[in-house]
This record gives C-alpha cells, structure tokens and sequence, in this order.
C-alpha cells in the first residue's frame, strides 16, 4: 500500500487527537485523556515546542471505512541522559487496526529515528504496557531492550495533584 | 543547615560532570557515562537546550571535605520533566537538600511552564530512592499500571535509522 510519512502541520492536529484517543480506548484508559487538538496545536506549534510529531498519510483512494486519509501518528520529544546525551522519547506510535501490515508503523519509527539521528541523539526510549504483547514484540524485533526486566528500571510519575503539593514547598527565590 | 537552590549555569557544568560521574559509581555502572563537561554546556546553554539544571549550594563554611559547596539536580526535557539523577554528599544528606530540589522542580515546570506531569526513572534496588519518591506522593506506574521502560541504543538505533 503507498503511504508517506510526514512531519505534521498544525492542520493535523484533529486528526492526531482522534488517534490519540483510539489508542487510549485501546489501553482501556480513554477517561486519562485530557488534552483536545487546541492543546496540541498548542503546544506543539508554539516558538519552542513541547513535543514534535510525524503523520502517516495514505492517497484519497485509499482513505479509511470512515473517510481519514491521515492513518497513522509518531510524537516524540526530546530529553536528555546524564550518561550517554541526547535522547529521543517516543511518547506515542499508532496506526489504525486497518492500515497494519503495510509496514507503516516501522516507517513512522524509522523515521523518528532518523530525525534524532540528525539531532545526534544516541537512544530513543519509550514506554510499553506488560500486557501489550503486540507492541513488545514490535519494538523487541527492531533492537529495543526491555530495561524494566533486563536491569530493573522503574517509571515513576507525579501527577499534577501531587506535583502541585511538592510545588507549594519550594525555597523561595 | 544553611543552603541555597538556584537554576544551574554553564560554570556549573564541571561540578555537575562530576557529581554525575559519582552517582554512576553509586549505581555501579561508571563506565557507561560517556558524556563530558563540554557535552552538558553545549547541550544544556544553547540556544535550544536538550536540558535544565538546578543546583544545591551551601556556603563556604559548610563546603564538603573536596572543597566544593555544589551539589546537583539534574531535569530535563519540556514536557514531562524526567529528573531521575540526584545526587547528595552523604554529609548533606538528612538536611531537607533533596526535598527541595524535587520542589523546585516541580515549581518550575509546574506553575513555570504548565506541566501536568513529573516523570522519570529509578532503579528497584534503589530502595532509599524509592522510598523518598514514594514518600513525596508519586506512584509506581510499572508496578502499578504494567509500564515497562525501553530503549533502543547504539547500533539498534543506528539500524532503525535507516531508510
């Protein structure tokens, strides 16, 4: 099937937000979804973005059941390792269940791959639920390590509640 | 004991080098630090910076046995902050130093910048780690929600990167 791979543009934003939430639906967590496409067209389209993000598009013949010619999504950003440097975080991978198969998910990781190649990064770090074996397997096959089993690393996270809390104990300046 | 927390500067970046270096020797792994002073001032005091770095000093009085008062938090990215190296002289330990380090992370990136969420990454042996994180109110999301960290590096990457 032809498809190309794209840097998005603020237009696709609608689009990314539908997918965003397909893919929540996916991990049975669609209510931890509260961001909308203003927030991302925000966010990622201001003079120093928060996260960059590659489309997936197929031709207007080949468009989904539901009439979307944008079928897939990668949105990474970058961060930073105190051992090795720059470092890409691929928050996001995600290709409508009837476009798999084309090879358009590994175009999309290829892809972020090599644009943090060109920014010199040396990893590309991402999370995956256990129970997801699909994805796993995906990211396994292409060369990633299973940090959590191979060496025991934990992600840990503040939400805002909390952050808020740990905030208003701050040093004053 | 007296102490100040104020935002890292790129003179900063020789004491971070090496305080970097001592907690890669805490966690065992010293050799896989391939990163130098000069990667952290082009890196973090560009025009675009991959990284933001807030710093722990006490004053001269108090300055560790080596004779350096600094020691260093490290946070990084935009988005979600991920700040998982911090690292204390066991003599400043106990005087409230980490706590307000994670503070004023959480203050920057949080009313600063519009933040939603602190994430990063610790060890499981890391128990003393653990234990503080936990004892500031965050959640283990691989223990409690299944999250598994990955990573694709070296030639893995270099492979992935291509066409």
């Amino acid at each position: 099937m032809d498809f190309k791979i794209r840097p998005a543009r603020k237009e696709d934003c609608k689009d990314v937000s539908r997918m965003i939430m397909e893919l929540a639906v996916f991990e049975n967590m669609p209510d931890q979804v509260k961001i909308s496409h203003e927030e991302l067209e925000r966010d990622g389209f201001c003079q120093n973005p928060f996260f960059e993000c590659l489309i997936a598009e197929v031709p207007e013949e080949h468009k989904s059941k539901d009439g979307f010619t944008v079928v897939g999504y990668a949105l990474y950003f970058y961060t930073y390792s105190t051992w090795k440097g720059r470092s890409v975080y691929l928050e996001d991978l995600y290709v409508m269940p009837e476009f798999r198969g084309n090879g358009i998910g590994k175009g999309l990781l290829s892809k972020v791959a090599e644009v943090g190649k060109e920014k010199q990064c040396v990893r590309l770090n991402l999370s995956v639920l256990d129970w997801n074996t699909s994805a796993r397997e995906f990211y396994a096959a292409k060369g990633a390590q299973n940090l959590t089993e191979s060496e025991g690393w934990h992600s840990i996270r503040f939400d805002k509640l909390n952050m808020e809390n740990l905030a208003k104990e701050a040093p004053k300046d | 004991m007296d102490f100040s927390i104020r935002a890292a500067n790129v003179e900063d970046c020789k004491d971070i080098a090496r305080m970097i270096t001592e907690l890669a020797e805490y966690e065992k792994v010293t050799d896989q630090v391939k990163i130098t002073q000069r990667d952290l001032e082009q890196d973090g005091f560009s025009k675009n910076p991959f990284f933001h770095g807030i710093i722990a000093e006490v004053p001269e009085q108090h300055k560790s046995k080596e004779g350096d008062g600094k020691n260093t938090d490290s946070n990084r990215n935009k988005t979600t902050v991920a700040s998982d190296k911090k690292w204390l002289y066991l003599c400043f330990l106990g005087k409230g130093i980490g706590k307000a380090l994670m503070s004023k992370v959480a203050q920057v990136i949080g009313s600063g910048r519009g933040c939603h969420q602190l994430n990063f990454t610790v060890l499981d042996w890391n128990k003393s780690s653990v234990d503080f994180y936990l004892h500031q109110g965050c959640t283990d999301v691989t223990t409690d929600m299944g999250y598994h960290y990955m990573s694709c590096k070296g030639e893995a990457m270099e492979h992935l990167a291509q066409p």
